[in-house]
């Protein structure tokens, strides 16, 4: 960090990362109050949250200290289309697990909506390629190794 | 000693049997082809690989059991260096020298060095195991709570060698990592802690998920962000595939001394793969003459940790195969495998069945052997896999890491566990923040937590027990001058710098 | 085929061998069994044994393993009785972990909801100490226990486990306040082993199978066995000739899906039935060094319903349950 970027507006993703460590403190302290067993010998289970609490507290006010002072380094700017492809196509992959279209489909939705954050727009053969590949998978796992994927209608089939 | 030969030698008999060799190539062959999906380890490589060798005889079975054992340990350190998705903990270390390397072009020597130090920590462990198994597994059982939590402070100090540039987000990032480490059911009261009433939650944050969620997903995330900004171009090969003679004279010694500390510490019964493979990054990162070079991608790095990760897996057998103690996931797979024919590993089996005891210390020596005429060759054909065009690299990356994640445990909520911890670990690489922490935070946190409360239950509360033995007080020491001698040399390079 | 897909299966090919061996007898059924742990510990062995006996001997066309992983078999517990509902060609393993581990996980769904259907094995638990150990017999623990409860250091499984129950009701009997133990949890076999071999614990608590080839060499003494009778091949006298009038016992049990009907409830119990008495289930007792405990109908309801109850007792004399 080149010290003439101290500005004296606030950096806001420390400011950003010093609440939320302050909010995870603040959950891990309420957590941990909640605890009724305790231990009969020695120190209880009570101990390492309070400090891992209180450490995170801390931190958290180290960040707000350096978000009026030097900040965080400052990222690259974002191909924010490209992130938004990739996480939802891993929203898309979780869905298809959770509401049963099995592991097949999952892989081919995740791999084209990867390929596309990384700019390719050949979407129908890069969705060909993720079912291809989701095939594989599951055939190695269910047929060779006997681990059982989701299930879904594609893998019915076989 | 004499008669340990002659057995070792008669071993040798056994394992070179043709047939044996062929069982040991198998498994090999196996371990290695199902190690390298990530977030499949080596213990689900055996679990999932036992049946197969269920129709052989005790001999070729356990023979074969130690060629896919091997062999899922060096596949899981091949998917860290080339897609940075550790398939388990012990080789996440691996993955941050490693995958650096490989982008630069360097994975044929990091892949080399991983397998050439994996064979020498293996031959070292094992001519260990082969002839001091005996006293040092009375030494090991001779650990207590409070060694171990001696051992876990000094785990923990060495941490900072991975802290990067600034200690503020290295330490934000090891104390989110024992946040994460307190998810789950408390060992000693059993009463579960930030589960939130979600079931999925009460055994704890898998560590093959955040690792892979932030390392593989993360950087998949990543490098998606910079696309249109940074050219990451990726180069499967630069200079030499081999390992050129400055790597060789660089990897030897971090290879020797991963396996010193691999194998003790891995044959302690509650020392575990993923300690010595911290503490020899630490040494490594401390020793190098190249320290501008450890986080980019230092040869070190890769070496070190690898030999250390590999001797443990030896030391492992050591509690085991004398006292039939199953001190890891794999040994306890290992166990089951023993059982299946009726015998029982401890004293009795080196009396009873001397030639399967001795057999499969000798297939131990050969799988490795074998391994490495296996692997050595196919480096070439792995470093390929990153010429892949970027797209479907990386999504197939993202599937392999959904796969993994799929096959530990199928559940959406998994899923959506790995998602997070993708974006935290997207999060953390926009802002400069060290990811290893977290995942030493992660692994050590409840280990030095359950020791220190297992100490000082067993003393009835005295604090004093944590000094009251020779081990601890020197391994605490050890840790002392960890953490004051770069203070120290800071110190000296200054007044140095200033007499100059 | 439920659309929940929420499953954690994870299925081993173990056991799929003999499972395709053809039947001699008409098999009609075709069972789904649960096993709420991961592959490879008892209840995961349990199941595939069933799997084994009922269709090498044929009473059932298919069974169909799935494990469910996690704490302590709770989440098996909660999605078997979800998913389950009135079906009546599944089962559930269990035992007495789940018992505990749903009271100190505070879990939404108890056994409560389930329908009984037959007790299988009970594994006897065993008391050693290390080698050098001053304590020869159980009075002499018992002794030591009543003196000062806290420096009788106890190790063994997961908190509220079988381990930890049969220790407070050892230091019950021999006349100490039991929420005074200090009982060390250990996770996995090897590590509390470790700890007795290297004589930093008093005592420990471990079925018998674990302990048994260091019982044999020597390097632990066996004081006692939890079970009602001894155990053919060990030499090691019960609780109950030493005068402490303690019992535990690992059992494994099934049981059946919430508001099955009566003859679903039937059908079900008389294939366990006969699976109980095929030479498939007796041979693979045998290779497993289970006990036979087979209890069916009322008997195992109200089997399971005193565990429940005196699992809670104890649970709550420790303080491990509020």
């Amino acid at each position: 960090m080149m010290p003439s970027n101290r500005t004296p507006r606030v950096d806001v993703a420390a400011l950003a990362v010093g609440l939320g460590l302050l909010a995870a403190s603040a959950m891990l302290f309420l957590d941990t109050a909640g605890m009724t067993v305790t231990a009969v010998y020695g120190i209880g289970p009570k101990a390492m949250p309070y400090a891992v609490g209180g450490g995170l507290a801390l931190l958290g006010l180290l960040h707000l200290l350096a978000a009026v002072r030097d900040g965080l380094p400052r990222p690259d700017p974002m191909d924010a289309a490209s992130v938004a492809w990739m996480i939802s196509g891993l929203a898309g992959l979780i869905a298809c697990v959770a509401f049963g279209f099995g592991f097949i489909l999952a892989a081919a939705v995740a791999f084209t909506a990867t390929a596309r954050a990384f700019g390719r727009r050949a979407l129908l053969a890069d969705g060909a390629l993720g079912l291809g590949m989701g095939l594989g998978i599951y055939l190695i796992f269910t047929k060779l190794l006997t681990l059982t994927l989701p299930q879904g209608p594609l893998e019915r089939l076989f | 000693m004499i008669e340990t030969f002659a057995a070792l030698s008669q071993g040798f008999l056994i394992a070179l049997t043709p047939a044996n060799l062929l069982f040991a190539l198998v498994g090999v062959l196996l371990g290695t082809a199902v190690g390298v999906l990530p977030g499949i380890g080596p213990a689900l490589t055996v679990a999932l690989l036992l049946p197969v060798t269920f129709k052989l005889d005790p001999a070729g079975s356990l023979i074969m059991f130690a060629g896919i054992y091997y062999g899922g340990m060096y596949g899981g350190s091949t998917t860290s260096i080339l897609i940075n998705a550790p398939g388990e903990s012990a080789s996440m270390i691996t993955a941050l020298e490693g995958n650096r390397m490989a982008k630069a072009g360097r994975g044929g020597p990091a892949l080399a060095t991983a397998a050439i130090g994996s064979f020498v920590a293996g031959t070292i462990a094992t001519v260990g195991l082969a002839l001091f198994a005996p006293q040092l597994v009375e030494v090991a059982i001779g650990f207590g709570p409070a060694d171990y939590f001696a051992l876990m402070v000094l785990a923990f100090v060495t941490v900072s060698a991975t802290f990067g540039a600034s200690p503020l987000r290295g330490m934000t990032s090891l104390f989110l990592g024992l946040f994460l480490g307190l998810v789950g059911i408390d060992s000693l009261t059993g009463q579960t802690r930030l589960t939130f009433g979600v079931p999925e939650l009460v055994d704890g944050i898998e560590i093959t998920t955040l690792a892979v969620g932030l390392f593989a997903v993360g950087e998949a995330l990543h490098v998606a962000s910079r696309r249109l900004h940074a050219t990451d171009e990726l180069v499967p090969v630069r200079g030499s595939l081999w390992m050129s003679r400055e790597d060789w004279r660089r990897s030897w010694k971090p290879w020797l001394r991963g396996s010193l500390l691999g194998f003790p510490i891995g044959a302690l019964p509650a020392g575990g793969a993923e300690i010595p493979t911290f503490l020899s990054y630490a040494v490594e990162r401390r020793l190098t003459k190249h320290p501008d070079q450890f986080g980019q991608g230092a040869i070190e790095g890769v070496a070190g940790p690898e030999a250390a990760n590999n001797a443990s897996a030896a030391g492992t057998l050591m509690p085991l195969l004398t006292l039939g103690l199953p001190t890891s996931a794999t040994a306890a797979i290992m166990l089951a495998g023993f059982q299946q024919y009726g015998l029982n590993p401890g004293p009795l089996l080196f009396v009873e069945r001397p030639d399967l005891v001795w057999g499969l210390i000798a297939s131990l020596f050969v799988a490795n052997a074998m391994l490495l005429v296996l692997n050595l060759p196919l480096v070439g054909l792995w470093v390929r896999m990153l010429a892949i065009p970027q797209p479907w690299l990386y999504a197939g990356i993202l599937v392999f890491s959904a796969m993994g994640t799929v096959a530990t445990n199928p559940s959406p909520v998994e899923l959506a566990m790995l998602l997070v911890f993708g974006l935290l670990g997207f999060g953390m690489r926009r802002f400069d923040y060290p990811i290893a922490p977290m995942i030493v935070g992660l692994i050590l946190g409840p280990l030095a937590e359950a020791q220190l409360r297992r100490a000082l239950a067993m003393s009835l509360g005295d604090p004093t027990v944590l000094v009251g033995s020779p081990v601890a007080v020197v391994l605490l020491a050890l840790a002392a001058v960890a953490l004051l001698a770069p203070l120290l040399f800071r110190g000296l390079a200054r007044f140095q710098a200033a007499e100059d | 085929m439920s659309f929940r897909t929420s499953v954690r299966r994870v299925a081993l090919a173990a056991g799929l061998a003999l499972a395709a061996m053809p039947g001699a007898a008409l098999a009609q059924m075709e069972l789904k069994i649960t096993a709420p742990a991961g592959p490879g510990g008892g209840w995961d062995a349990a199941a595939r044994s069933m799997q084994q006996a009922l269709t090498g001997a044929g009473l059932a066309r298919s069974v169909q393993v799935t494990n469910v992983t996690g704490a302590g078999g709770t989440i098996g517990l909660a999605q078997f009785v979800n998913t389950a509902r009135g079906d009546g060609s599944q089962l559930l393993v269990n035992g007495i972990t789940m018992v505990g581990a749903i009271l100190t996980n505070k879990a939404p769904v108890g056994l409560d909801r389930v329908t009984p259907i037959a007790r299988l094995t009970a594994d006897p638990l065993v008391i050693v100490v290390p080698k050098a150990s001053p304590h020869q017999t159980v009075q002499d623990l018992a002794a030591a226990i009543r003196a000062e409860p806290g420096k009788v250091v106890w190790a063994g499984g997961s908190a509220g486990g079988a381990d930890h129950i049969l220790a407070a009701l050892f230091a019950q009997a021999a006349g100490a306040d039991a929420s005074k133990i200090n009982y060390i949890p250990f996770s996995g076999g090897g590590e509390a082993l470790a700890a007795m071999l290297g004589g930093h614990v008093t005592a420990g608590v471990s079925g018998y199978g674990e302990f048994e080839s260091q019982i044999k060499s020597g390097r632990l003494r066996a004081l006692a066995l939890s079970s009602p009778e001894r155990l053919a091949g060990a030499e090691v006298p019960t609780l109950k000739e030493q005068g402490m009038n303690v019992e535990v016992v690992n059992w494994r049990a099934v049981v059946a899906a919430p508001d099955i009907s009566a003859e679903q409830k039937q059908a079900l119990t008389a294939v366990v039935d006969k699976m109980v008495k095929t030479p498939q289930w007796t041979e693979i007792l045998k290779a497993r060094g289970w006990s036979d405990a087979y209890l069916s109908g009322d008997g195992f309801a109200a089997f399971l319903t005193a565990e429940r109850e005196r699992v809670a007792d104890v649970l709550r004399t420790v303080g491990l349950v509020k």
